[in-house]
């Protein structure tokens, strides 16, 4: 069998008695956009802490490019190459637009201290490809988190610019995967539009690869290659969307909620 | 008319007024005139109380949108009502201290001493009368604040500042004038006891009026001109002030007496160690409550290494030949203090960093490290020069130009290395490197080095550390490269990093940051900072013992980050110049000495008051000022996205 970019194998995390992650085998491969969807306390979010370092998973296994990361800081396996964003976005709300993303550049970049005092050329010239780099990344987001805003501190941001910029983050750590949780929770129907097409240019123009957590079905049609469901912590199924929204364990974990809604 | 406010905010106000009699504020301020022989800094202390109460009688608390009523005459009138219980309370306790001496036992200042004060001659019932007259007249002044133009009102205000700032001065400016020339000045302003002639406080007070009326809105446009400036037009104003700061303090010496400037090089000491901390408190948001060890563990070091008085370590070093294993030292001792805390975040930080203060001074105290630091004795000689019974700080001009070719050596090498970077097209030009800047600093660099090196005595410079003058130049030096480093590590990947830290350490570490090392950095640039500071401490005063590194110093030296801006180079240097130079340090008296056994008192009230009503600190970092109003300028910052074009919601 090939070697996937990221794979588990039978991660599974405990919190007290709930078994919130109770060995889920996943697998994703370069240039792939997978969803994870599931109704919630499915354990999305865990999986995601999990493979980010946030809580080391109890028993199991995550691998990166072959490579195990169970167990490691979430700071070293952010320089390995997997990034993320938050659920309830979790920016820097004191520093500026520019300085949250610049701050993101800290593991690609290495000048400490006597450089720093002494201003040397190798230092100033980091500190501008930091700046470039950084402004580059905003301006994916067209006129959204440019120019005057580069300045603004990030709490007076609204929802979306605020999901947009933890993205931007995430992305200026040059990561080779990279975790959305829930990207357009709490924007509107044409601001999620947008994300949409910008999450396809994230792969095609940038070339991460893709994981996202998300709630809102037509999102999680137009973006995955693969959907894979959770519930209780366990992998209920995977395949295309089609395969899964007809699917009808599926449907009675989670769309048939979602169809007694709507 | 409120009738129940003003009996509420009366009874405070008597509170207020007679507990600053009752642990004898008033009794030890009434010797010092402010204005001889009329006002006393004593009654300063207490007329402000009805003045105060009087006018918050009247204060009304408004709901956002409703519109303020306008004063009245009623308003006065509840001044006066709050005015008058005020003083009619201290009567009452003059009163009850006439009719039982016991109460003494209890409250030492409420003697018969102070019933005589405030019976003016009479009978204790006649002080209760002139006490409740005055207050009622001080507090209808209170309550009519409103009423009053605002010209007067500023009119008043700048009398009171002024009158109040030169006798608080007095000393600045006795010494300015007298070494000036000007002893005539000196004896119009002041009397022998060193308070303001009458004659001389109406002068002062005409001359700053009528600077303040004639300079009225033409600052403003100054003001907006450095407001506007860009980031570069900024830095340069700060580069420009920094350089004056400098300037200035390297000349007030010569003008200070000998009193001025022992106070002026603790309050140097004080911005060293408050540079440091605000690395590790406002820089990283790590709250230690220990600092205090690392300026003992600067001390000792440089204690036991310069001192022939150690039982067992007598190396006895010169400062600067100890200096180098002081830093050292200090990084060792922020390793051992940051490593087992790493994990800790915010109040349990704070625990265990207050007990590794501890921790320390015990250690130095205790038996098993006396014979390298002398126990509860201390060490004695600190500094000291070989063959001299007296100690300090001995600058060999021919090293310090050795040390300066070197950097000079670094930078010109640093230029060097970027013209062929950016002649070969590796580096994109940042900043324009000229060339012959870069010869000269490399030549200049090697002659300096070798010259320096062939004669390293070709001059010296003694600093006894008794010779306060000296010691604060050295002090500034130190402060000047603390601050330069501070700097330089704010605006910077490194500092970034701490600033995110402090923000979400969580995510700070999602984000890519090694909160280990970098909290390690944060505690380790502390502790190099205050071990320079402990250096220093140690050869002015010749001596160290243990008690000298108290938890209260630890406390100060916060106070004075937390009142003087958290974050903020100059926030920290103000914070010093007001609390150290005016209130005096722990064990060190100010320019008020006076405050002596008050001081914890004052820190306390000072304190309470900042984070009441301006935590931001006293000049602080815009960004802090930003975190602490954030409601507001969020709402701010909304209605200016408003205003402007719509930039949102055009698909980018």
């Amino acid at each position: 069998m090939a070697e996937h970019m990221m794979e588990t194998r039978a991660l599974a995390k405990r919190f007290g008695g709930l078994n919130a992650l109770a060995g889920v085998d996943f697998h994703i491969d370069r240039g792939e956009i997978v969803s994870i969807i599931g109704p919630n306390g499915a354990g999305k979010t865990t999986f995601f802490n999990a493979v980010s370092g946030m809580y080391p998973p109890d028993s199991g296994d995550a691998l990166f490019k072959g490579q195990s990361i169970a167990g490691l800081s979430p700071d070293q396996i952010t320089k390995i190459g997997i990034a993320r964003t938050f659920q309830n976005v979790r920016l820097f709300p004191n520093m500026t637009v520019l300085e949250n993303v610049m701050v993101a550049r800290h593991c690609r970049t290495h000048k400490s201290v006597l450089p720093t005092i002494f201003r040397s050329p190798g230092f100033l010239a980091e500190e501008k490809e930091i700046e470039d780099r950084a402004k580059e990344i905003l301006s994916f987001f067209g006129k959204r988190l440019h120019g005057y805003r580069w300045e603004q501190p990030a709490y007076v941001l609204s929802y979306a610019n605020r999901r947009r910029l933890e993205i931007a983050r995430a992305m200026a750590t040059d990561p080779e995967l990279l975790l959305l949780d829930e990207p357009t929770a709490g924007m509107n129907p044409r601001e999620s539009m947008e994300l949409r097409e910008l999450i396809g240019r994230l792969r095609d123009e940038w070339g991460f690869t893709i994981i996202i957590i998300e709630h809102d079905m037509r999102v999680v049609r137009d973006v995955s290659d693969r959907v894979v469901v959770l519930d209780h912590g366990e992998k209920l199924t995977e395949g295309t969307y089609d395969q899964v929204s007809t699917n009808p364990q599926v449907i009675e974990a989670y769309l048939g909620r979602q169809a007694d809604q709507g | 008319m409120d009738w129940r406010k003003a009996v509420r905010q009366g009874l405070i106000g008597g509170i207020t007024i007679s507990f600053i009699v009752a642990v004898g504020m008033f009794q030890v301020f009434d010797s010092r005139k402010v204005i001889d022989p009329f006002l006393s800094a004593g009654y300063v202390l207490i007329l402000w109380v009805p003045i105060v109460f009087g006018y918050r009688a009247t204060r009304q608390v408004l709901p956002d949108g409703v519109e303020r009523r306008p004063a009245t005459g009623k308003d006065v009138i509840a001044g006066a009502v709050a005015g008058a219980i005020t003083g009619l309370v201290l009567g009452l306790v003059v009163v009850l201290t006439a009719l039982k001496p016991d109460i003494r036992n209890s409250f030492l200042f409420l003697s018969p001493q102070m019933v005589e004060k405030f019976s003016y001659g009479q009978s204790q019932w006649f002080g209760v009368g002139v006490l409740t007259a005055g207050g009622a007249l001080l507090g209808a002044l209170g309550g009519a604040l409103d009423l009053i133009p605002a010209t007067i009102k500023r009119i008043l205000a700048t009398v009171a500042a002024t009158v109040i700032a030169f006798n608080f001065a007095e000393l600045v400016v006795g010494d300015i004038l007298r070494s000036a020339g000007l002893r005539a000045i000196d004896q119009f302003l002041y009397t022998s006891s060193r308070g303001l002639k009458p004659l001389a406080a109406l002068v002062l007070s005409v001359i700053f009026v009528a600077a303040r009326l004639l300079l009225r809105g033409r600052t403003a446009g100054i003001r907006q001109r450095i407001a506007t400036q860009n980031s570069n037009g900024k830095k340069s104003w700060y580069l420009l002030l920094a350089l004056i700061a400098l300037a200035a303090g390297a000349w007030l010496p010569n003008v200070f007496g000998l009193y001025l400037n022992e106070v002026l090089s603790n309050v140097g000491l004080f911005i060293l160690l408050g540079l440091g901390l605000n690395i590790v408190v406002g820089y990283a948001g790590l709250l230690d409550l220990g600092y205090v060890a690392f300026f003992a563990v600067g001390a000792y070091t440089m204690a036991v290494l310069t001192s022939p008085a150690s039982q067992a370590l007598t190396p006895e070093m010169a400062f600067f030949e100890a200096l180098p294993w002081v830093l050292l030292m200090a990084a060792i001792a922020g390793l051992i203090i940051g490593t087992p805390v790493i994990r800790m975040r915010g109040d349990y930080l704070a625990i265990v960093t207050l007990g590794f203060g501890e921790i320390i001074r015990i250690a130095f105290l205790s038996d098993w490290l006396s014979p390298i630091t002398g126990g509860a004795q201390g060490i004695l000689r600190a500094g000291y020069f070989p063959g001299e019974n007296r100690g300090g700080v001995i600058v060999q001009w021919g090293l310090v130009l050795a040390v300066a070719g070197i950097v000079a050596l670094i930078v010109g090498a640093l230029r060097w290395n970027a013209s062929r970077l950016i002649e070969s097209g590796r580096l994109s030009e940042v900043t324009p490197y000229r060339k012959p800047v870069t010869y000269a600093l490399l030549a200049g660099g090697v002659v300096a080095v070798v010259v320096g090196l062939l004669f390293p005595d070709f001059a010296t410079w003694v600093i006894p550390g008794i010779h306060p003058p000296s010691m604060f130049r050295i002090v500034l030096v130190f402060v000047a490269i603390a601050a330069f480093v501070s700097w330089r590590l704010r605006d910077s990947r490194v500092g970034r990093s701490w600033m995110a830290i402090r923000e979400d350490e969580q995510i700070a570490q999602t984000m890519g940051i090694n909160i280990v090392t970098t909290k390690l950095l944060a505690f380790v640039m502390g502790a190099m900072l205050a071990s320079l500071g402990g250096a220093l401490f140690a050869v002015k005063l010749g001596s160290i013992y243990p008690h000298s590194f108290e938890i209260i110093q630890s406390i100060i030296i916060l106070v004075v980050v937390i009142v003087g801006g958290m974050g903020s180079i100059k926030g920290v240097m103000i914070g010093a110049i007001v609390l150290i130079g005016i209130l005096g340090g722990p064990t060190q008296p100010g320019l008020l000495r006076e405050f002596g056994e008050f001081k914890l008192l004052i820190y306390g009230v000072i304190l309470v008051w900042m984070m009441l009503k301006r935590p931001e600190g006293l000049w602080p970092e815009k960004r802090r000022a930003q975190e602490l109003h954030q409601e507001e300028m969020a709402q701010d910052a909304w209605l200016q996205v408003e205003q402007e074009p719509a930039s949102e919601g055009v698909p980018g």
